[in-house]
């Protein structure tokens, strides 16, 4: 609870002041989530109308009998299902990974307070993500594993890992540090006192570094461009694909757009808790 | 080069033995199944012609035996991709969709692709009905390399036409204007900003804005580059004049924010009937009379772009298909190429509008002509663009860079730079970047 | 992430026991770092030696590659570009997620429904929302002009025009980022002890007074890293300009990954784009080594 709340309770000015208070509060966060709001009801807008009044100005905002006509032609055009297929598996696939090296990595940075290591994952996070294309596309071509998901898989982990790592060093550091001593002290080995004790208690750390690595992976744009193939394409290049249509298109456009972000969307919305309380909390032991 | 082909016809007749029961049936008929049950990878660009050769990909397939896999990428993804995949030596494709005037040069120097001059010549791979003297001489010779070599097919020159609306001209009492000079003063008149009625629209995005641009520099009949692809002509006379004319049109006449534009902003408000003309490519006809894209569906115009000071020409941009050198299925390969380069997809690609093939014959092809939906009008506009089209972009390996420098240097104008200096500018910054190619 | 916070913290907690041991937990990563990252890194500045061209292959240029970059105005101007760039989208979610985060730490109906939109930008697909903004921006048909001048307001150009371009690519980089701003911020809010603001209650200090005077010098090295993240993030990115303006019109969008992608990409210099990679990246290191050592600073004091 923050001051500006406790303030002034009581007094007739004070409560005059506090109502002003809340009015202004109300305001400014309707401005605050107006910008957000409007893109994504723009976007279903612009997918649901047809072209005739996608095209029309003054703009059409509610469609007169909303169309579904946009979300049938982008995936009759397109092979959305097989490009959410390779969505779905590199996302996973890159996540589960992530957690399964990434989680320990934490664990052990944590503990052995190996910044360089961590400094060395940070490198991960500052490299741009260009330069890795090129000598990434030579590597798998060598290794004749072009044309799989796994050059995508592979390739996801600059993005999963360092994200991994990073929020669980923050959620390992947090925990208090005498249960696991107890455990030491009596017998247990580290891989032990990892396992049974600090692993369960991390459990929300794993919620939010899961939830955040699948949707970062999802979202990736750049390494799909190159190294993504006819049947190995993700649904984020395939969105932009559809934009080159040699005719006007937002309708469509807009769908496609839709299609590929409503399950990020979704996931958030359901597991906005978790990711709020996830991201704020690395946040509080910043301080 | 001599190992590999004998490899191939060697194998090809290997692969025709099983194929002679079915063909005992049309003994004297080209065997299209010789290479039944392979697998080829086809790589296209994003455009209405591979939306024709995906739609008949299943034709192809019953009449050859070979399974194909195709997509189609937009352009600016498909060239590095491509590229990468070639200089690497293992493209995951055996046949590429090549856009020459970008891609001529680069492809041809690096030998990345198969020369097609001995397949062409091969009576047991080219149908004996496949008649490659129906071809515009043009587009073969935009397809051939310096060398002779003939590394890739040529499809379709897409030729830049101007697409006008007639309400607009009529509204205004205005005729169509018959030189380039015309042009401005019209557009002129036509521009009502008040109105929000602009008398043109061309392409102002960097890069993407080139062809506007030779399009004017070609009425003065001159190329960008000397025929030898060594010498920038961008500072003569001529050169500046045809700046000068891109800057006047698009700062004068067209919309606001027409720096920005590529061809589907263009599109987007030449189809809301607030353009009197724009110049563009042709293969951007359909939305225009798709009453479900387009509020001028009556009242669009296809016209030669009008002559200029000294010539009528029309920039055309040749795409072709090619093969891979390193593809181990050049037989499959090749039977693609020349289904997709044939008179039956060809006329198929003019009929549905989808493009301007590169085959004469399908323009007199009753049953292409009789069912076509854009009208005469559009016909004898293409066929007269066809007879003064001119290369729109030089041959020269770093045309992306010569696009971009170009292209910054027309933007800038239509901010309000000086025609002339940009020009210049430009020149002096690209000519070392030429020197340092033609060097290297 | 946020994280990056907490982990910097461990390097202040020492606590030396069973510290050796604790590597092999991270040996996994490490061997997938190595091989995912490490190999990149060495192709790169191979790479950054040498000039690759189609009919050639390889050669050895030396340092050339740099030496070109010195004088390459254009690479000049996107190094500018980028930090314009960088600046406003590193301000404006900073300023407005701290403010955010005011608001949403305090108590009011559907305050989780309300964060949660707000953090919805964030979590989207960059190439879609890219997609829609660019959509909106159409300077006849879009319908953020609409709204303009229903307002009273001229038309903008957005994206369309050299002198609105980066401001507008910054705006969309400020919708996308200040959650992740307001995130950090908030978590920081949580941590605040609250006897100081009764001291300054009792005082008869006012809102302002113990936000400016409190809160905000408590907040300082949330605000820190989060300003050291948004600047990493800012100074890289590269699919809402690309997908919007593609470093158009002109050049005036080109950032330095853009101009990056166009070298490699476009006109297939490998080994000047490797350079640039390399030029690029220490950059963002001094820049974020700078912020770092503005926060350890502050913390000391």
């Amino acid at each position: 609870m923050s001051a500006a709340v406790t303030r002034g309770r009581g007094t007739r000015p004070g409560r005059l002041r506090r109502l002003a208070g809340r009015v202004g509060l109300y305001a400014s966060v309707l401005v605050l989530i107006s910008p957000a709001a409007f893109v994504f009801l723009w976007m279903l807008s612009l997918a649901l109308k047809n072209e005739v009044d996608n095209m029309a100005f003054p703009p059409v905002f509610i469609p007169h009998g909303p169309t579904f006509a946009n979300f049938v032609k982008v995936f009759a055009e397109n092979d959305f299902l097989s490009y959410t297929i390779n969505s779905v598996v590199v996302s996973f696939s890159a996540t589960a990974a992530a957690l399964v090296i990434g989680v320990p990595a934490g664990y052990g940075i944590a503990k052995a307070k190996a910044m360089r290591a961590a400094a060395l994952i940070l490198i991960a996070r500052i490299t741009p993500g260009l330069s890795f294309i090129i000598p990434l596309f030579l590597m798998f071509q060598w290794f004749g594993m072009l044309g799989t998901l796994t050059p995508l898989v592979i390739t996801h982990l600059v993005i999963t890992v360092p994200l991994v790592v990073w929020i669980m060093i923050g959620f390992f550091e947090g925990l208090p540090g005498e249960l696991e001593e107890a455990a030491l002290v009596d017998g247990a080995t580290i891989w032990q006192a990892f396992r049974h004790v600090a692993l369960p208690l991390a459990r929300p750390g794993i919620t939010v570094a899961t939830i955040l690595a699948f949707i970062f992976s999802w979202n990736n744009f750049l390494f799909g461009i190159v190294l993504a193939g006819r049947t190995t394409r993700t649904l984020p290049v395939a969105v932009y694909n559809v934009l080159t249509f040699e005719q006007i298109s937002w309708g469509p456009l807009a769908a496609a757009a839709l299609v590929v972000t409503a399950p990020v969307l979704l996931l958030t919305l359901l597991m906005q808790k978790e990711i709020v309380a996830g991201l704020t909390a690395g946040g509080v032991k910043g301080g | 080069m001599i190992r590999r082909r004998t490899i191939l016809q060697g194998s090809a007749g290997l692969l025709a033995m099983p194929a002679i029961v079915s063909r005992a049936n049309a003994a004297s008929s080209f065997d299209w199944k010789q290479f039944k049950g392979q697998h080829i990878e086809v790589s296209l660009t994003k455009n209405p012609r591979s939306d024709v050769l995906q739609k008949h990909q299943k034709e192809f397939e019953a009449m050859t035996g070979i399974s194909v896999g195709s997509e189609q990428i937009p352009e600016q993804q498909q060239r590095p991709k491509a590229a990468l995949e070639m200089a690497s030596g293992h493209p995951s494709f055996d046949v590429l969709m090549v856009s020459l005037h970008v891609s001529k040069r680069l492809f041809g120097s690096a030998h990345w692709l198969e020369d097609m001059r001995p397949y062409l010549a091969n009576p047991q791979l080219t149908a004996p009905d496949y008649d490659f003297a129906d071809i515009g001489a043009g587009a073969v010779k935009t397809a051939t390399q310096a060398d002779g070599r003939m590394d890739s097919l040529p499809l379709n020159p897409d030729l830049w036409i101007i697409f006008w609306n007639k309400a607009i001209f009529k509204a205004a009492g205005l005729a169509y204007p018959s030189s380039m000079d015309e042009l401005l003063t019209t557009a002129r008149h036509l521009t009502d900003k008040k109105t929000g009625t602009y008398g043109f629209v061309g392409r102002g995005l960097k890069n993407a804005n080139l062809p506007v641009y030779t399009s004017w520099l070609l009425g003065q009949d001159q190329l960008t580059v000397t025929p030898d692809g060594k010498k920038l002509l961008t500072d003569t006379p001529e050169a500046i004049w045809a700046a000068d004319f891109y800057a006047k049109t698009m700062r004068e006449c067209a919309p606001p924010g027409s720096i920005g534009f590529n061809w589907n902003e263009c599109q987007t408000s030449f189809a809301q009937g607030k353009i009197g003309m724009w110049l563009d490519g042709v293969g951007f006809s359909a939305p225009l009379i798709d009453p479900k894209a387009s509020k001028i569906v009556h009242d669009v115009g296809f016209a030669v772009v009008p002559k200029g000071p000294k010539a009528q020409h029309s920039a055309s941009f040749v795409d072709s298909m090619g093969i891979p050198a390193s593809s181990k299925k050049k037989g499959a390969a090749y039977l693609y190429c020349q289904w997709a380069t044939s008179k039956k997809i060809m006329g198929e690609i003019l009929r549905t509008g989808s493009g301007t093939p590169a085959r004469l014959s399908v323009y007199t092809d009753p049953n292409v002509v009789k069912d076509n939906k854009f009208g005469k009008e559009w016909l004898q506009a293409v066929m007269d663009s066809q007879k003064i089209s001119a290369p729109g972009l030089p041959e020269i390996i770093p045309v992306t860079e010569f696009r971009d420098t170009f292209g910054v240097a027309l933007t800038n104008m239509i901010s309000g730079a000086d025609p002339a200096k940009e020009m210049k500018r430009a020149t002096a910054e690209f000519q070392p970047i030429l020197d340092k190619s033609n060097a290297g | 992430m946020s994280a990056t916070t907490a982990a910097a913290v461990g390097l202040a907690r020492r606590r030396a026991n069973y510290a050796r041991r604790y590597w092999v937990f991270a040996v996994p990563a490490a061997v997938v770092v190595v091989a995912v990252i490490i190999f990149p890194w060495l192709f790169t500045v191979f790479m950054s030696l040498h000039e690759w061209d189609p009919s050639h292959g390889l050669s050895w240029v030396g340092l050339s590659n740099y030496a070109t970059l010195l004088s390459d105005t254009r690479f000049g101007w996107a190094v500018l570009r980028t930090l314009y760039f960088s600046v406003l989208s590193v301000g404006a979610p900073l300023i407005l997620g701290v403010a955010a985060a005011v608001c949403f730490n305090q108590r009011f109906p559907l305050r989780g429904v309300a964060r949660t939109i707000f953090i919805l930008p964030m979590m989207a697909t960059p190439v879609a929302i890219a997609l829609v903004w660019s959509m909106m921006f159409h300077p006849q048909l879009g319908v953020l002009n609409y709204i303009l001048t229903s307002l009273g307001l001229p038309p903008s150009t957005w994206t369309y025009a050299a002198n609105t371009v980066i401001p507008t690519l910054a705006m969309v980089e400020t919708w996308q980022w200040t959650p992740l701003v307001m995130l950090i911020v908030l978590g920081g809010l949580a941590s605040l002890p609250q006897d100081p603001y009764e001291a300054a209650r009792i005082d008869g200090a006012s809102g302002w007074q113990s936000f400016r005077h409190i809160t905000l010098p408590l907040l300082w090295p949330f605000i820190i890293v989060a300003a050291v993240i948004r600047t990493i993030d800012a100074l890289k990115s590269f699919d809402v300009i690309y997908v919007i303006t593609q470093g158009g019109p002109g050049t005036a969008s080109e950032t330095m990954n853009i101009f990056l992608y166009q070298e490699a990409f476009a006109y297939y210099k490998l080994g000047y784009a490797s350079a640039v990679t390399l030029v690029f990246f220490a950059l963002i290191v001094v820049i974020s080594l700078v912020m770092l050592k503005l926060r350890q600073r502050e913390k000391w004091q």
